[in-house]
């Protein structure tokens, strides 16, 4: 590792959080990160490449990546797991269909090197929708409690509401403020 | 030359003398010999990024890659790939000419100086090589890059518009006749 990058993780380690944002494409990465961020989300179109907020929250500064969830581009989500703190799995609760391939996906994730460290917050969206699956249904169907490797949690949440996503951020920052600010 | 070196070594004997006396006024001393040492580095990275090849090599990067890159909120998978690239350029390139300019400089000593320094690690030379290795700063800079290099269009275009104006102006000044 060069000079530039050892400078990056030194100072990102100064109330800094990364959170990655990934799951199956439609599940709402990206109106959760714009409805975080006070932004419209009645028009938003399939992510292609990725996004980036940075907001600040309880005095954290926190860098917010979302990247696009179609099968053909998740081979490239390894290039964003680098510093990751928090992993934020998004799953779409009334798209039964795809559960299996969603469960999965998150599997493979966790075995990654590289996400080893990172908290998982799952959460279940579109909680909003009549045909959603409760919270507990989608942690069975995920079988999350198998997961030993991470510490992990699974909110309902509504991206179009808002509904519960300060809760689930609030979970994810303090699991990793804990973790990280206090083994200083 | 000669006389810099002299103060270095009365420096050293003032440290020995000083740890005869007291062991905590030692680590002091020591630490700030390893400090100027730490400076004249830093001091170092600062002459480089100053320097007008760096600024070519930023150029060079951007000529090659900023058609790539759209004023567009979200971002392409491949600027990501463009990135690293960079990092990994300016990152080698500091590395090369460090060890040009100071003889014996090694890296990983460097590191590990910076390190132990944690909170001291301030001020406008680490600000701005924080910034090289910010992916918005950039994608911002070569937003800005394109803007310019096609930008020069736009120019030519609005003045030609102020030649029109020209007839209109001449019909104002009749009106007031």
């Amino acid at each position: 590792m060069g000079l530039l990058t050892i400078l990056k993780k030194m100072k990102q380690k100064e109330r800094e959080m990364r959170l990655l944002m990934l799951g199956l494409d439609n599940a709402g990465k990206t109106t959760i990160l714009k409805k975080f961020n006070g932004e419209d989300v009645s028009t938003i179109s399939p992510t292609l490449g990725f996004n980036i907020k940075t907001l600040e929250h309880r005095g954290f500064k926190l860098n917010i990546w979302d990247v696009g969830g179609q099968k053909s581009l998740r081979s490239y989500w390894r290039n964003y797991f680098e510093s990751t703190d928090g992993l934020v799995w998004v799953v779409d609760s009334a798209d039964r269909l795809r559960l299996e391939d969603c469960r999965q996906e998150l599997s493979a994730l966790l075995l990654e090197e590289r996400l080893a460290g990172a908290t998982l917050l799952v959460f279940a969206n579109k909680q909003d929708l009549p045909g959603a699956l409760s919270k507990e249904a989608i942690r069975e169907a995920l079988a999350l409690d198998e997961i030993k490797s991470h510490h992990w949690c699974i909110i309902g949440c509504s991206a179009v509401t808002g509904e519960n996503l300060l809760s689930g951020v609030d979970w994810l920052l303090d699991d990793i403020a804990a973790r990280i600010f206090t083994t200083d | 030359m000669y006389v810099q070196e002299r103060s270095v070594h009365s420096c050293a004997e003032n440290i020995i003398e000083m740890a005869d006396t007291d062991e905590e006024d030692f680590a002091i001393s020591s630490y700030s010999s390893a400090d100027t040492a730490f400076d004249s580095v830093v001091g170092c990275i600062e002459d480089i990024i100053l320097d007008d090849e760096f600024q070519q090599l930023q150029q060079s990067f951007m000529d090659k890659h900023y058609q790539e890159f759209d004023d567009s909120d979200e971002n392409k998978l491949s600027y990501t790939p463009i990135f690293r690239e960079y990092v990994d350029q300016l990152e080698k390139y500091l590395e090369q000419q460090l060890m040009e300019r100071i003889p014996g400089f090694n890296m990983d000593n460097f590191i590990e100086l910076l390190m132990q320094r944690k909170e001291e690690v301030t001020g406008d030379i680490f600000d701005m090589l924080l910034t090289f290795t910010d992916f918005m700063a950039f994608k911002e800079m070569f937003v800005d890059y394109r803007a310019t290099k096609e930008g020069r269009g736009v120019d030519l275009g609005e003045g030609l518009l102020v030649k029109s104006l020209i007839p209109g102006d001449s019909k104002n000044n009749s009106c007031t006749k």
